[in-house]
């Protein structure tokens, strides 16, 4: 095919003008970057305002039971089981630690309930991190405030940046982790393998999405479209 | 080249710049100002490490409409065409990526993006289709923007006509 003439009589014009277009093109590309960068650090810190006046409770330990799917154990012996299947992720799991969360915090505080949290990691990158910080922060006996926390800020979008180490560090600030193994925990990832333990094991107890619940090993269905307290209440009374 | 393609190519020129500069300028500027939307599409599509897929959620939109002022204005129109191609021959690829591994997500190409609820697996799939084939219409522009860069409306003086007189 004939190409068109290349413009060789004013060749040096030419390669002006394209050389000052790409910087031009670098520049935009690089300031929208930057501009956007500055923006979401900002929108970021301005999220965790939310978590100026949050309350630390008294620790809790908890066991990580790798016989049950690396679940994150609360109370074990205790008469009635909840199993907990969330993803730090998903905005439905969110919406039930709303209206059920702060039950099932006191079920534990409590010992009424042998509570455990099954915290996947199916929503990509970052739910694997704050999935790790979660592990990081039940070895810290913190695991009921970081995860209180962490729903508190959840970003509405999925894996764009904000589960960062940096972020994830300075949740766990607010949840009353400030100590260097905490930090070293989430910065190096050290309980990845746990985290894949659990996402692993959905197939095993056929956990399709989140958050999925399971009272004394029985799978609860919810009657509301929503997630509503008496309901949940009343299906663990039941038992 | 025959004396009809002759007569036409100008305008087909300028409907190629308008297509594939119109489509990157208004894909752009719907993703420009919503960066974390544009990160987490593109961390999606699970290519790029994290860190490297957010910063192209961050820079692509910009690229889009940087190349899409340039095709529509007609300024270093062959340059423009040639990284419009290729980012287009990206989009394609990319595609072919998810649909190959059996990630379901909107492709996040005019702003939304990220995983697709599997009960809608048919209409991703069909969507993916329908994305390559306009990439691939958008990818055969730019390349005839690469032979025949100058055409009507355009800020580049067309030498070539200079030199045709």
């Amino acid at each position: 095919m004939a190409k068109q003439a290349k413009a060789t009589k004013a060749s040096g014009g030419d390669n002006f003008t394209r050389w000052l277009v790409i910087g031009m093109v670098t520049l935009v590309v690089a300031s929208g970057a930057i501009f956007s960068v500055v923006g979401e650090k900002s929108k970021a810190n301005e999220s965790f305002a939310i978590l100026n006046d949050f309350k630390v409770g008294p620790t809790v330990t908890s066991t990580v039971d790798d016989a049950n799917g690396a679940g994150i154990t609360f109370n074990n012996g205790a008469a009635k089981t909840i199993d907990i299947w969330e993803d730090p992720q998903c905005p439905v799991c969110n919406t039930f630690e709303q209206a059920n969360g702060e039950f099932i915090d006191d079920l534990v505080r409590a010992k009424k309930a042998n509570v455990v949290y099954h915290v996947l990691s199916f929503l990509g990158n970052e739910s694997v991190s704050a999935s790790n910080a979660a592990y990081c922060a039940a070895d810290e006996a913190r695991y009921l405030d970081f995860h209180k926390a962490m729903y508190l800020v959840q970003p509405v979008l999925e894996n764009s940046g904000f589960y960062s180490t940096e972020n994830l560090i300075k949740i766990g600030s607010y949840a009353g982790l400030t100590s260097q193994s905490f930090i070293d925990c989430v910065t190096k990832g050290s309980k990845l393998d746990k985290v894949k333990a659990a996402y692993e094991s959905m197939a095993k107890y056929n956990v399709q999405g989140t958050p999925t619940v399971f009272f004394n090993g029985k799978l609860w269905e919810r009657k509301n479209n929503g997630f509503i307290l008496e309901e949940f209440a009343a299906a663990f009374e039941a038992s | 080249m025959s004396t009809l393609h002759k007569k036409y190519q100008p305008f087909i020129t300028l409907l190629c710049r308008i297509l594939l500069g119109g489509v990157l300028l208004v894909a752009g500027g719907l993703k420009a100002f919503k960066p974390s939307e544009s990160a987490s599409a593109v961390a999606a599509y699970k290519i790029l490490p994290t860190n490297l897929a957010h910063l192209m959620g961050y820079a692509l939109p910009w690229l889009e409409i940087a190349l899409g002022i340039l095709l529509i204005i007609g300024l270093t129109t062959r340059l423009a065409a040639v990284v419009g191609t290729a980012i287009m021959i990206v989009f394609i690829a990319a595609i072919i990526s998810v649909w190959a591994r059996g990630i379901l997500i909107d492709c996040g190409c005019f702003g939304g993006g990220g995983e697709v609820d599997p009960s809608k697996a048919a209409e991703a799939h069909s969507a993916y289709l329908k994305e390559i084939l306009r990439d691939l219409g958008l990818a055969l522009c730019g390349t005839y923007l690469y032979f025949f860069p100058y055409g009507r409306l355009s800020i580049e003086k067309p030498l070539h006509n200079i030199e045709e007189q």
